[in-house]
């Protein structure tokens, strides 16, 4: 029991401490005129507040899938809440069909992929992730 | 009566006491509700808006979160859902929900022009990801309607607690009072209603009220009863006393003898008692009538002013002024009464009268006999000065006028009293005083100033010869003879004349002056006038002097003897020396005795100093004896000093003392000593004589030269005259005159002694003539004691040459 308990730690180990090293930063496609965003820019378009970018154009955000430690980093660093509490958020929210919650990619790769499809895409990812391809507009401090 | 109506009128006096309080309770109590019902309305009215706010509250918290994210997304839905809500509540009327710029809900209840909510709950809306940053606000209004209702019935139920109270306290405070006020002040007023303080009856303590205030009361009440009664009773027995005072006054009132009165301030008498009314009359004055408005003004005064005068005295000084007023009254004699008035209030005066008139008649009788003589029914000195005070005050207010001021003195009226009786002197006085009286006007003045002594003021003469004129005819009425009981008598006078205001202002100077003048023409011999001259002043003023200086001069010894060698011309030597008084004055030096032996002999003081030259000369006379020299010395004897002032016993003691023989001593007499008292002086000379004592006879020839004289008196010497001596020459008179003397002397038996030899052919010519003894200042002045040896061993130089 010892035994088949122990790998499972293991890799639970590896996530958060790949979670640890993990540092997101919020990006956009390298072509998009934005340079830079504020961190109230950013809570603003990632919780629906206004789908803007200051250019004026619209900003589809988009979150990482449910499951990324990514994710749960972001939303902890951005308003400093769990994943549960800004699902409680937007199930209030969703009812009334005013707005909405960002696109929902099934995976990192996708993330990528929309986000280079896209010029008003906004999304994060970890920094290692951040290649030429997509320009860094925020970044948390550690 | 008033019993009766007492006690109808009590049960509702009583149950007034009760109603009153009971309403005083109840009017209290709703006063108080009414403040209380406000307080509590306001206190609820308070508490129900508060609780309602702090629902509402309550409310918003639990949307608060759900607020937060509808502000936040601008969700509409959400939050009109949320207002909905809230609406649900009965408290709240409308909720309004705005983000930033839009409003998400607006919503209420009830009509739109209902009342206007009067608290607003206002709450701020803050993002849910940022506590800091604000995303909207949401605005509460509570149901005005609601918070009223309640408030409604709080009161309610408070003011139905505060009834139920008051009745409850109202009820309690009326049976308090019955049971304890009312209950025993009705008994108490029963008690009072039939009770007789004077009896001696008194309240007695209600049960159980030993102790409280109604007791006290109750022993109040007694107290007061017992200080009434006793006040009755002392009050009672001062008006007892009073009436009884007061029958006194009235007594004394009526009864007295003066006059008394009351007045007001205006003079209008208000009483008086019956002597006031005798006093005036009253009762047959016509006062137009109305005899209770008299004033004492209109009483028959002689000068009414002054009676007013008086009144107003009185009511401005505050104590009792009196005066003495003239009446005039037809009926009686009265002419005087005198008024005491004194205010006895401001209004009143109190006024004493009586009847002065026999006090002033014998003030006046009084005041005429101090200036009358009772004798001559003249004037006496006190009118006379009277007169002159008169006369010179009129005179220094009108500086005109004048008058003559006359003194006469009867020559010799001593004489005619002592020989005729003093009835006679009366008459003779009676009789100058009509003559006098005879000569004068009106206005002129004539008193009797003591014995026979007359004064007479001329008035208004300045006219020198008019003057002379009546003074002549005083002089002739005075020398009229007068008889008295048949026989007639000769008057003469002397008179003094001053003229004023020439010789004088001042009165008493002005009669002394007078005076003078009269000595002055009574020295003179008498029967004539001397007008005052200063130099009269002057020689009284000299005299004055002179005789102080006397008096010191006896008291210091400031006298002493000179003498004057006496030769025996038959044995050509010396014998002896007339010794002559000299006084060494202490700064007038030596002063002879014509100067001041007249006045020692008016004085008297000639009797001290005789016996000072009778010692002065024996002591001489010792000395000389002890010398071996028998001289002689005589000594001048003044008819003062016969027959006691230098009388024999002490003549021969003394000699006695001394040790001198009688004989030794001459005294010389003049003619004029024994024509004083002839029998005294008769007697002293047979005395001395008696006693071997030598008399010399002085100043022979110039007087009477009486020969009868010279055989009665028992002398042993004559001295003649030094004024023959002096003037004898060969062949004249004087020469015969001293011959014929002489000559007379030695034939009845005398030693004859020559005075004033100045010429050696006098004491050759006295010497022919047979002339005992002489002396003059051919041999010598008289000379002090100390030089009398030289002048004696002189002399026998002198005496011893041959006689031409």
């Amino acid at each position: 029991m010892m035994k088949s308990m122990l790998p499972a730690l293991l890799v639970v180990l590896l996530v958060s401490g790949g979670g640890v090293n993990a540092e997101p930063v919020v990006v956009v496609n390298a072509a998009s005129a934005v340079r830079q965003l504020s961190k109230d820019e950013v809570v603003n378009i990632f919780l629906g507040r206004y789908r803007r970018l200051p250019n004026g154009e619209t900003a589809i955000p988009i979150d990482q899938p449910e499951s990324s430690a990514l994710r749960s980093d972001f939303y902890r660093k951005l308003v400093n809440k769990d994943l549960n509490e800004i699902n409680a958020y937007w199930a209030r929210l969703i009812f009334s069909g005013r707005t909405s919650p960002p696109v929902q990619a099934a995976s990192a790769a996708e993330v990528t992929t929309l986000l280079v499809g896209s010029v008003s895409s906004v999304a994060y990812l970890d920094r290692s992730q951040a290649d030429n391809r997509f320009r860094i507009v925020l970044e948390f401090p550690p | 009566m008033t019993k009766q109506v007492w006690t109808l009128r009590d049960p509702l006096r009583l149950r007034g006491l009760l109603l009153r309080s009971a309403l005083t309770v109840i009017v209290a109590s709703l006063l108080a509700g009414i403040v209380a019902v406000a307080y509590t309305a306001q206190g609820t009215s308070q508490r129900a808006h508060r609780a309602s706010e702090t629902r509402l509250n309550e409310l918003l918290d639990t949307v608060e979160s759900t607020l937060a994210v509808a502000c936040f997304a601008k969700d509409q839905t959400l939050a009109g859902e949320l207002a909905q809500g809230l609406l649900s509540n009965s408290d709240v009327l409308s909720v309004r929900i705005t983000s930033e710029q839009e409003v998400l809900a607006d919503m209420g209840r009830g009509p739109a022009g209902g009342p206007q909510p009067a608290t607003l709950l206002n709450r701020p809306i803050y993002s849910p990801f940022d506590r800091q940053k604000q995303v909207g606000h949401i605005q509460l209004s509570p149901d005005p309607l609601v918070i009223d209702a309640w408030i409604r019935e709080e009161v309610w139920f408070t003011a139905i607690q505060l009834s139920w109270q008051l009745g409850m306290v109202t009820f309690a405070v009326v049976v308090i009072m019955l049971l304890f006020i009312v209950r025993p002040i009705k008994a108490m007023s029963d008690r009072l209603h039939g009770m007789n303080p004077a009896a001696g009856e008194r309240l007695a303590i209600p049960k159980t009220h030993a102790h409280t205030e109604i007791g006290q009361l109750v022993i109040d009440i007694n107290a007061l009863s017992d200080s009434l009664v006793s006040a009755l009773a002392t009050e009672h027995q001062l008006r007892i006393q009073g009436e009884v005072d007061e029958k006194k006054y009235h007594t004394i009132f009526d009864n007295a003898e003066s006059g008394l009165f009351l007045i007001d301030r205006h003079g209008v008498l208000s009483s008086w008692n019956p002597a006031f009314a005798r006093l005036f009359d009253i009762h047959q004055m016509p006062v137009n009538g109305n005899l209770s408005l008299l004033n004492v003004r209109q009483l028959p005064w002689q000068n009414p002013d002054r009676v007013i005068e008086l009144v107003q005295n009185a009511l401005h000084q505050n104590r009792a002024v009196t005066q003495d007023l003239q009446v005039q009254l037809q009926s009686s004699q009265r002419s005087w009464v005198n008024m005491v008035l004194r205010s006895v209030d401001n209004n009143l005066l109190q006024g004493v009268v009586h009847d002065v008139s026999h006090l002033k008649e014998s003030e006046a009788s009084a005041r005429q006999l101090a200036i009358t003589d009772p004798l001559t029914g003249v004037a006496n000195r006190q009118g006379l000065e009277a007169r002159l005070h008169d006369h010179v005050q009129d005179y220094a207010a009108s500086k005109s006028g004048g008058f003559a001021l006359l003194l006469i003195n009867l020559d010799d009226f001593r004489r005619i009293n002592e020989g005729m009786g003093l009835p006679v002197g009366d008459s003779i006085l009676q009789t100058t005083s009509k003559r006098l009286s005879a000569c004068l006007k009106s206005d002129d003045t004539l008193a009797r100033l003591a014995a026979d002594n007359f004064g007479i003021i001329l008035n208004h003469i300045t006219d020198g010869e008019v003057l002379e004129r009546i003074i002549s005819r005083i002089m002739q009425e005075i020398r009229q003879t007068c008889f008295v009981d048949g026989s007639p008598i000769n008057l003469r006078a002397s008179m003094g004349v001053t003229l004023f205001p020439s010789d004088g202002f001042d009165v008493p100077q002005l009669l002394r002056q007078t005076e003078l003048a009269m000595d002055s023409a009574k020295t003179a011999g008498g029967d004539n006038h001397v007008f005052f001259d200063p130099k009269l002043t002057e020689a009284a003023e000299y005299r004055r002097h002179l005789e102080s200086d006397l008096r010191s001069a006896i008291l210091h010894h400031e006298f002493v003897l000179f003498y004057q060698p006496v030769i025996d011309l038959r044995a050509q030597r010396l014998v002896g020396a007339e010794a002559l008084i000299r006084w060494r004055h202490p700064t007038r030096g030596l002063i002879s005795p014509d100067h001041f032996i007249p006045l020692a002999e008016k004085t008297g003081m000639i009797v001290d100093i005789g016996l000072f030259v009778v010692d002065a000369a024996c002591q001489q006379l010792l000395a000389w004896n002890k010398q071996g020299l028998a001289y002689t010395l005589s000594l001048n004897v003044s008819g003062r000093q016969i027959p006691d002032g230098l009388s024999p016993a002490k003549l021969l003691a003394v000699v006695q003392h001394y040790g001198i023989a009688p004989g030794q001593l001459a005294l010389e007499i003049t003619e004029g000593v024994m024509l004083r008292d002839i029998e005294q002086s008769l007697q002293w000379l047979k005395s001395v004589h008696a006693m071997g004592f030598r008399v010399y006879l002085d100043d022979f020839g110039t007087g009477y030269s009486s020969l009868s004289y010279l055989k009665l008196f028992p002398l042993t010497t004559l001295k003649v005259d030094k004024s023959f001596v002096q003037d004898m020459q060969d062949g004249n008179n004087e020469h015969t005159l001293v011959g014929a003397i002489i000559a007379m002397g030695k034939s009845l038996g005398l030693e004859i002694v020559a005075e004033g030899v100045e010429l050696k052919s006098h004491a050759a010519a006295l010497e022919r003539m047979g002339c005992h003894y002489a002396q003059g200042h051919y041999f010598s002045q008289p000379v002090p004691e100390e030089e009398f040896c030289a002048v004696a061993a002189r002399l026998t130089a002198l005496l011893a040459q041959p006689t031409v």
